[in-house]
């Protein structure tokens, strides 16, 4: 099937998640009006947000995905995801709030700590000359399990209140209420899939591996740069509103790739569409399956991401063997 | 004859480990420079640094009077384009996709394909004549025909340079000849001037018109290519005894390991 084809029907099935999603699940037995007020209050947004969210995770995932040429270096088995959890933990122990631009505190706090621990990651796997991507990945595992730990000291030390809020967050719940949280998240996505976009063909070549690129003309450095820089923006912002929801940036673009194929200017906007459509159907699901109560929707991320992992990692070694 | 790649003292070192050290060489239009050595012995190091792949630590590497520094990535990658040592086979890109990549340093983001970027793709297609693999992936071809579309791909980057790093490793003696000749064709009929990492030294010393030889990172010996063969200076080289024979056909010298020593 021609790419074209491809996304025109991720495209239109996306779309029809996002408008048959809020009608789930509605309460037959209250007033027509409250329906309406249940629908515009908090379903649209909700399935906007999971939308946005979903979007932007995807689309961090390609890109690290391309970047370095391994389907399962994402932004969460690098530790960027663990990076930005210990920044909102620790911005939430300690009874921080400000905010700057409109844009909450736990996002820059989520930001710094994304930033750090992608320094970190790629610094120490660059530190000894042959860069390896098991290296990387390696690396931001232990560093997952490092900053995992200090978030478990954060919640140790805080007061009940706050150690139930960050354990209900690094869940990952999309339970929000309003377009508030939405008006957060979307100008950072939104830059953040227009940087990409920007710089769609410098990940096609960086696809072929960073020698190939540089001869080609890319400064592979400062790309490299930019794209860490606005990731890690993403990542932090959605994971300092609805918390570290696993697995959709590794599970997502690879999917869309066997669609798709590898050219960026088509995988992209089906990463972005996919990515939408599937975290709305993951919510939908966590707010259904044991209605009225809800289970955080990282909860089903990570049940369905962690046998495609799997799948990954058997097949890459029955590819290499 | 102007000079486009002139080499001073360069040396090469990532951390405490130096790759080459002091190397000095000059490259005119229309050269063809084969670099030859021990496994090991900087080839590799020498050509990425030309690339901009890998920095220079010491010394002035100076491209068509400009130093490399002055140059942005996408300004080199005009000039000089790379084959990498054979890789080509898991690159997730159909030929055509791949080849039309190259054309990067001649774009901006928003700019369109233009007719000479088509006259470009299609003259790389034509020259290499792997035209008709536009459809296939890259892990599909073969070894010959995969070579052959990495240099397709190096020539729509339309630049005078072509490096190529130990093209014909890994390719059985028919396509081996086939690649050495479309080098050869590249650098006779369309002037582009060569420099090639080989182990293969009867080709060396036969069709390329320069050699520079280095083991551990240091110039053993350089110069035209029909004065290198030379019992002592192959010893010195790779530390092992060679013979001479003349080839029955053209009367060009040929070395053989020496099956005695």
């Amino acid at each position: 099937m021609k790419p074209s084809v491809s996304l025109v029907l991720i495209s239109i099935v996306s779309v029809l998640v996002v408008f048959v999603s809020p009608m789930l699940g509605l309460d037959m037995e209250v007033s027509a009006e409250i329906q309406q007020r249940i629908m515009n209050e908090i379903r649209i947004p909700r399935v906007l947000f999971a939308f946005v969210a979903g979007s932007g995770l995807a689309l961090c995932g390609m890109v690290f995905q391309a970047m370095f040429h391994n389907p399962l270096a994402t932004p969460f088995t690098l530790g960027v995801a663990s990076g930005a959890s210990l920044g909102a933990a620790i911005y939430v122990s300690l009874g921080l709030s400000f905010s700057f631009l409109g844009i909450n505190g736990t996002s820059f706090a989520a930001f710094s700590g994304a930033l750090l621990a992608i320094s970190i990651v790629y610094g120490i796997s660059r530190f000894r000359q042959g860069f390896s991507t098991e290296t990387l990945l390696l690396t931001g595992v232990a560093i997952s399990f490092f900053f995992s730990s200090l978030i478990l000291f954060t919640q140790y030390l805080s007061n009940v209140t706050d150690s139930f809020r960050i354990l209900r967050w690094l869940m990952g719940e999309l339970s929000i209420v309003g377009y508030r949280d939405l008006m957060q998240l979307l100008p950072i996505v939104t830059i953040c899939i227009a940087v990409i976009i920007w710089l769609s063909r410098e990940l096609n070549l960086l696809m072929a591996g960073d020698d190939i690129a540089i001869s080609r003309g890319v400064a592979v450095k400062q790309v490299r740069y930019i794209l860490f820089f606005s990731t890690s923006m993403c990542v932090g912002a959605i994971v300092a509103l609805c918390g570290p929801i696993g697995f959709i940036g590794m599970m997502v673009p690879h999917i869309c790739r066997l669609i798709i194929g590898t050219d960026h200017r088509w995988l992209i906007p089906a990463s972005i569409m996919f990515g939408g459509g599937f975290l709305v159907v993951c919510d939908t699901i966590a707010r259904l399956i044991i209605a009225p109560a809800e289970i955080p929707v990282g909860v089903i991320t990570t049940l369905l991401g962690g046998p495609f992992f799997l799948w990954l990692l058997i097949r890459s070694r029955s590819k290499t063997a | 004859m102007s000079t486009l790649i002139d080499c001073h003292e360069i040396s090469l070192a990532i951390g405490n480990k130096t790759l080459i050290e002091n190397i000095s060489f000059t490259v005119n239009k229309g050269d063809y420079l084969c670099i030859l050595g021990p496994n090991g012995a900087g080839k590799s190091s020498l050509l990425k640094s030309l690339m901009g792949i890998l920095p220079v630590s010491q010394g002035e590497l100076v491209i068509n009077n400009k130093s490399i520094s002055d140059y942005s990535q996408k300004q080199l990658s005009q000039l000089i384009s790379y084959v990498p040592q054979a890789s080509g086979r898991q690159l997730p890109f159909t030929v055509l996709d791949f080849v039309k990549m190259a054309r990067y340093p001649f774009h901006s983001a928003l700019s369109d394909w233009q007719p000479a970027d088509q006259q470009a793709l299609e003259d790389a297609f034509d020259i290499t004549n792997t035209g008709q693999f536009c459809e296939r992936q890259m892990s599909t071809l073969s070894g010959g025909e995969c070579q052959r579309v990495m240099i397709a791909a190096a020539l729509c980057q339309q630049s005078p340079v072509l490096l190529l790093d130990e093209p014909t490793s890994f390719l059985d003696p028919h396509h081996q000849v086939e690649v050495h000749r479309l080098i050869q064709t590249l650098n006779h009929q369309h002037q582009i001037t060569i420099i090639e990492v080989s182990h293969d030294l009867n080709h060396a010393s036969q069709h390329s018109k320069q050699i520079l030889a280095l083991k551990e990172g240091q110039t053993l010996w350089q110069g035209a290519a029909n004065n290198f063969l030379e019992a002592n200076r192959l010893r010195a080289l790779y530390d092992q005894d060679f013979v001479f024979i003349d080839h029955p056909q053209t009367g060009a010298k040929i070395a053989l390991p020496d099956e005695q020593s």
